[in-house]
């Protein structure tokens, strides 16, 4: 591993551990000067990025996991009373979920206990039998699978999205580039989305719904596929969102991320056979 | 203007993407062309007119079914439909008519005695037909297999149907044969207007038909209501 | 058995380092790699970048050390780190103990007989 090489890994692992920006660059810098000082291999001297990512952290106390206590905002985000049937299985039973600015709510339950239709229902893309959804602003929603097209690369999908948010091509291609690096993934020309991978095509799929800033973020278990680091950084980043305001719904059927939401909506129980 | 000129944009790059498929498209109206080209000239000229119609309503159906995945995210990051409808009917007409200008060229070189502006115009009015076509296929069938069958019977029919008949004005492309006469046989303006007055009605018919399909596939459901903050 | 005593040496290093380093640094401000190439020079043998700067943080963070980013005469910024009133006294008292403690295994290990 050349020293660049090296270095980047160890910015990706300090942000991963929750080391704030501004220490990273100073840990990436100092390590750069000692490095060019001791002419040494980085491996040799400091060991590999994501142990020495650990010790940075642990000397820290460990990383800043609670932020600090928020007070929500407005109501972004109102579903009321949302029931839904397929044939003669109930999905929805009167389902009720209220999400402020600054928060997140977690949809947990089974396999086919309706959290893709609840937030398909939340995006207005499918009408429930019964219930309202109030969204206060603008909404973005990343869905499971089916939000990119094949032919297209990267860029042109963040133009294509970004003109219906009436951002300009400069600035479309920036703001995705940029939510892309927070995922660490540097999206290279060209290259259209059926040859990426399945975790680079969802990382695309989530860089889309965030495109324009929009209010309330509807995400459809968007992590699949995903590597343990990529993982975790894309947990950095919902708080990140939360923290800037954002009102947050993610579907997820796993469950050792719940200490970290606000809300938590599980539907395993509206799940009833209708006689 | 912006988001339906970006909508043709990446539809145009899109289809012009899918190489294999553009080159199957390119060559089948050649195909058409060459079959007849040896023992009736006229007819080979009918028959590249329809195998544009079949090339490029196939892209369309294909384009149309590929679209259905990401229009939903489209609609919700701030398109109408009408810019997705309008913007991709502009790229699957520009890509027809760069598949027609070689046939045109074609027929200009190769033939004789016959009405080259009445077959520019059947050439025109086959893009203008078969592109709402195709897309309304893709919206109303399921499946791009279901969808490539009725085309087939379609483009069938109208080639071994007697363009007499009242029965065989139902189909699409009815007004190619009609105006075809015309152009080859040299007959009066009755076939040209006939067909003329076929073809601009399918034309308008078939978008109007796409269209609604299209704003009803995704109009912003009545539960939801979407509030500036 | 070279193994044994190596790890040996290992612990009583980590025991002393952030004290070994805030007495480097009473001598007088330093770098991570100055500091490094001290240590050795002291007989305290090879200490790594991935130990040497973790304790520089935690000396930080716990106020004993102050750190500021200063343009070398050549070369590249380097973070220069500068102890505390904090740290000259924590280092004082840690210094006696120290003697004290290091007086008292000195004394039990002069009695082992010698061969």
């Amino acid at each position: 591993m050349n020293h660049d090489a090296w270095l980047a890994a160890l910015a990706g692992e300090l942000r991963r551990h929750g080391v704030g920006p501004d220490l990273t660059g100073h840990v990436v810098a100092e390590a750069a000067t000692h490095l060019r000082d001791s002419g040494e291999s980085p491996l040799r001297v400091f060991g590999q990025p994501e142990a020495y990512a650990r010790a940075v952290a642990d000397s820290l106390g460990g990383p800043d996991l609670r932020p600090p206590p928020r007070q929500p905002g407005p109501v972004r985000l109102e579903a009321r009373g949302i029931s839904k049937r397929y044939r003669r299985q109930r999905v929805l039973d009167r389902v009720d979920l209220t999400v402020r600015a600054g928060q997140i709510a977690a949809v947990v339950g089974a396999n086919g206990s309706g959290k893709s239709t609840f937030l398909r229902v939340c995006a207005g893309l499918v009408s429930p039998d019964a219930g309202t959804v109030r969204v206060h602003g603008t909404l973005g929603y990343c869905p499971q699978e089916g939000g990119t097209t094949e032919f297209l690369d990267p860029d042109e999908h963040f133009v294509l999205v970004g003109a219906g948010r009436e951002l300009s091509r400069a600035d479309a291609r920036r703001a995705g580039r940029a939510h892309a690096t927070a995922l660490d993934w540097r999206p290279s020309a060209g290259t259209q989305a059926r040859h990426l991978s399945g975790g680079t095509r969802q990382k695309l799929n989530l860089v889309l719904a965030r495109l324009g800033e929009p209010d309330v973020l509807l995400l459809d278990e968007p992590y699949q596929g995903f590597d343990r680091g990529t993982y975790l950084d894309f947990w950095h980043e919902v708080w990140r969102w939360r923290d800037a305001g954002k009102a947050i719904v993610v579907v997820t059927h796993l469950l050792n991320q719940l200490d970290r939401v606000d809300i938590v909506l599980d539907l395993t129980s509206a799940r009833e056979p209708v006689a | 203007m912006t988001k339906t000129l970006t909508v043709a944009e990446a539809a145009l790059r899109e289809l012009l993407r899918r190489r294999s498929v553009l080159l199957i498209l390119l060559l089948l109206p050649l195909a058409f062309y060459l079959s007849r080209r040896g023992d009736h000239l006229g007819q080979s000229i009918r028959f590249v007119c329809l195998g544009l119609g079949w090339a490029l309503s196939t892209a369309a159906l294909f384009a149309g079914s590929a679209a259905r995945g990401i229009e939903p995210r489209l609609r919700l990051s701030g398109y109408r439909s009408r810019h997705l409808v309008v913007g991709r009917l502009l790229a699957l007409w520009a890509v027809g008519l760069l598949l027609s200008a070689p046939y045109f060229v074609l027929i200009r070189l190769d033939q004789h005695d016959v009405r080259y502006g009445a077959i520019a115009l059947i050439m025109l009015l086959m893009v203008v037909v078969a592109a709402p076509f195709g897309l309304v296929l893709s919206a109303v069938l399921p499946r791009e297999l279901e969808g490539t069958l009725v085309l087939l019977t379609v483009v069938g029919l109208q080639m071994i149907m007697d363009p007499a008949s009242s029965s065989s004005r139902v189909l699409p492309f009815w007004f190619s044969r009609e105006i075809g006469t015309y152009a080859i046989d040299h007959t009066d303006a009755g076939y040209l207007n006939r067909g003329l007055g076929q073809g601009i009605a399918f034309g308008v018919v078939l978008t109007a038909l796409f269209a609604l399909a299209a704003s009803v596939r995704l109009r912003q459901r009545g539960h939801l209501r979407v509030s500036p903050r | 058995m070279p193994g044994v005593d190596a790890e040996r040496r290992a612990q009583w290093l980590r025991g002393v380092l952030d004290l070994a380093v805030l007495a480097l640094l009473a001598r007088g401000e330093s770098y991570g790699y100055e500091l490094s190439q001290a240590l050795k020079a002291s007989g305290l043998g090879t200490v790594q970048g991935g130990t040497l700067y973790p304790v520089l943080l935690r000396l930080q963070r716990a106020g004993l050390v102050n750190a500021h980013w200063r343009e070398g005469a050549s070369g590249p910024a380097r973070k220069y780190y500068r102890i505390s009133a904090a740290g000259s006294e924590a280092l004082r008292a840690a210094a006696t103990d120290w003697t004290a403690f290091a007086g008292s295994v000195g004394a039990i290990l002069r009695e082992v007989p010698k061969p």
